[in-house]
């Protein structure tokens, strides 16, 4: 039998070779593109789609010129000169411009920086801005980069810094305005999701590119006159110089609105160099966060409800004898001389502390009881907000302390000591606010810094003030209280007042609790008051106090406020009655 | 290349349903194989991958065009802020008040108010 072969041929061979080959290719794709298909696709996307993130620009922040918005806080676009050592050239002539360009903005060391060539990144110069980046810019050196940074500019200087915050490298507020309101400033980053070319620049190809617009921080009006804002801080200052304290604060209300015009702290800080100032408590705004006690400036909301209820008028008359026994304690004026039958015009004129307790006493028809207890603590507390947070829109509030009627330490001493300033703990603020209200008629307006908005289109929006309590007093009483603060700083600085205006105010000088209890040498200065025509067209209340100092309320604080009141008036271009 | 006529018999009722169709086709003298259709249809395909990767090429530089635009309104927009930022440190109260007028005024001895 013969064996029958197939042959096959080399073309044939060949065929078969490729065929398989192309079999292979085949399986391969299949499982590459088909089976695999999501894992290349997602190392794909992630070579080649770039997120990018579209900053939102922080909102800016504008106080008032008068009636008009200029601009307090800005946003700044700030640069960092860095080095790619390993491939620089020219060093020498790099050095040469960053010193000459770049000037203080330079690194100390950076020229030795620039040489270390085993570095791949070395930063030269911080926050210079973008004429001197583009001056270096031009010079076209190898190896050299600019990262553009955003920073918050201040061009008042350090005018307001503890009421602004700052915002710190995180981009986050911090204290004041920056901190209350960084939601609303920060505004939302934006998206760009697309595919990109080598040097990130976004191509439309693809089908998963996305764009979220970026959403910018709402610019914010405070209530805050720059003009009015400079002469308190300038004044405050100069009342410094005077009495030597170390620390004094001001505030300036409009009583109609309840917004604030001015709100000073001296010390103070600059804003642009937080990061110089090594005591943190620098941070704080001491009207709105120091609890201290008030003292006698009290006695005009002690008064005003007396006289609201129908329960004393100024020409009222009580047995003055320089001191008073309420339980186990004695109770003394710190002014004396005043005995005798004498009318509570009188003893507010000159602060006696024996016609406050007396005007308790009658509220409680004829003793210190629950219902005078509640009489005051339902006006302090319910009506004027003492003991709570006023919710103005700045950081770091405190909400003082009220003890009220009905627990422990609510005794007839306790309220005895409250009707006249001790025993409870306040802010400027609330004090300021509370003020506003018995002398405005008797409306207490909520305290804010705010007056509007400024929209895309750059219109100016503005923000109606919230009457929180109507009729705290009545008119009449009002009246009643505002002609006796008139009548009260005749007395102590009616020459330095301009004649036809109304101007009233009530001093205060308190005792600091050093160890529990109250200390014989550090005082607390203060005055509170407010100026006019026919109605009040601002109140304004200075404190001022200092570790181991002692301050009067009508030596040291009150210059302060009759500086400001006289300036004011022709800044406000109030006309005199009549 | 040339084409020759034929004569195709066509019956009198294909002649009313076609009424207006020429009655007469043209046969090419070309003959292509399957190999020739594969390269034409190849080619064709090749033709329209061109046609797309010209047309992604435009959108492209249109990008790159948006790019540049973008790039100068943001220059534009940073320019416009450091002005913004000039114009008010100038018009700040320490400068005015620093400012060769401010320094030349003097201060009211009495003011009087027209009732």
């Amino acid at each position: 039998m013969k064996l029958n072969l197939h042959t096959i041929s080399r073309s044939n061979y060949l065929g078969l070779s490729i065929t398989f080959l192309f079999f292979v290719f085949v399986i391969r794709l299949f499982y590459i593109q088909i089976i695999q298909h999501d894992y290349y696709q997602d190392q794909a996307n992630a070579e080649q789609i770039k997120r990018l993130v579209l900053p939102a620009d922080r909102g800016l922040i504008y106080a008032l010129d008068g009636d008009k918005p200029v601009k307090l806080v800005m946003n700044e676009t700030v640069y960092t000169v860095f080095a790619d050592p390993k491939i620089v050239e020219d060093t020498d002539k790099i050095i040469e411009t960053i010193k000459t360009v770049a000037g203080d903005k330079a690194r100390e060391n950076f020229s030795d920086l620039l040489k270390l060539t085993d570095t791949r990144y070395q930063v030269l110069a911080k926050k210079i801005s973008r004429s001197q980046a583009d001056e270096i810019k031009s010079k076209n050196y190898r190896g050299i980069g600019f990262q553009a940074n955003t920073q918050r500019v201040y061009p008042e200087g350090s005018m307001a810094a503890q009421l602004l915050g700052f915002v710190d490298y995180q981009g986050d507020g911090k204290y004041g305005i920056e901190g209350s309101l960084n939601d609303r400033l920060k505004g939302t980053d934006g998206l760009l999701q697309s595919v990109t070319d080598v040097r990130d620049v976004p191509l439309t190809v693809g089908n998963q590119n996305i764009k979220i617009p970026k959403k910018n921080g709402y610019n914010v009006v405070l209530s805050i006159d720059r003009n009015i804002q400079a002469k308190v801080e300038n004044a405050i200052l100069e009342g410094s110089k005077r009495s030597g304290a170390k620390n004094v604060s001001a505030v300036v209300m409009d009583p109609n609105t309840g917004q604030v015009k001015a709100m000073a702290n001296y010390p103070s800080y600059n804003p642009t160099e937080f990061f110089k100032v090594t005591d943190a408590s620098l941070f704080n705004n001491p009207v709105i966060s120091k609890q201290y006690e008030p003292g006698s400036v009290m006695k005009s909301f002690t008064l005003v409800k007396a006289i609201d209820k129908g329960t004393v008028t100024p020409a009222t008359t009580y047995l003055n004898t320089d001191s008073v026994t309420i339980d186990d304690r004695v109770i003394s004026n710190a002014s004396k001389g005043k005995t005798g039958i004498i009318t509570m015009q009188t003893a507010y004129d000159w602060s006696l502390n024996t016609g406050m307790v007396e005007v308790m006493k009658l509220m409680g028809g004829g003793s210190i009881n629950l219902q005078s207890r509640q009489i005051l603590y339902d006006f302090l507390h319910d009506n004027l907000g003492f003991g709570d947070y006023t919710g103005i829109e700045i950081d770091g509030e405190n909400p003082g302390i009220v003890v009220g009627p009905n627990t422990g330490q609510a005794d007839a001493v306790r309220y005895s000591n409250m009707s006249f300033g001790q025993g409870l703990d306040v802010t400027m603020l609330q004090t300021a606010a509370a003020y506003s209200a018995i002398v405005n008629g008797g409306n207490y307006y909520q305290p804010t810094i705010l007056s509007g908005l400024i929209n895309d289109n750059s219109d100016f929006l503005t923000s109606k003030p919230i009457l929180k309590k109507k009729g705290v007093v009545s008119s009449q009483a009002s009246r009643t209280i505002r002609d006796m603060a008139i009548e009260g700083r005749k007395r102590l600085a009616s020459k330095y007042d301009p004649v036809g205006y109304e101007i009233g105010g009530k001093t205060g000088t308190s005792q600091v609790i050093k160890n529990g209890v109250y200390d014989n040498v550090e005082t607390v200065g203060s005055y509170i008051g407010f100026g006019g025509n026919e109605t009040a067209k601002y109140v304004i209340m200075v404190i001022e106090y200092g570790e181991g100092q002692g301050f009067g309320g009508s030596k040291d604080a009150m210059p302060v406020f009759t500086d400001i009141s006289n300036w004011l008036i022709n800044y406000l271009n109030i006309k005199p009655k009549g | 290349m040339s084409y020759q006529t034929t004569a195709q018999y066509m019956s009198r009722r294909n002649q009313n349903w076609s009424r207006n169709q020429n009655t007469t086709r043209f046969k090419s003298s070309v003959k292509l194989g399957p190999v020739s259709h594969t390269v034409l249809v190849a080619l064709m395909i090749a033709v329209l991958g061109l046609i797309y990767l010209t047309q992604a090429t435009r959108a492209t530089s249109y990008d790159y065009e948006s790019q540049k635009i973008d790039s100068q309104i943001a220059d534009l927009s940073t320019k416009k802020s450091d002005l913004e930022i000039e114009n008010a440190r100038l018009s700040a109260l320490e400068s005015i008040k620093n400012s060769t007028v401010a320094k030349e005024m003097t201060t009211p001895v009495s003011v009087n108010y027209v009732p």
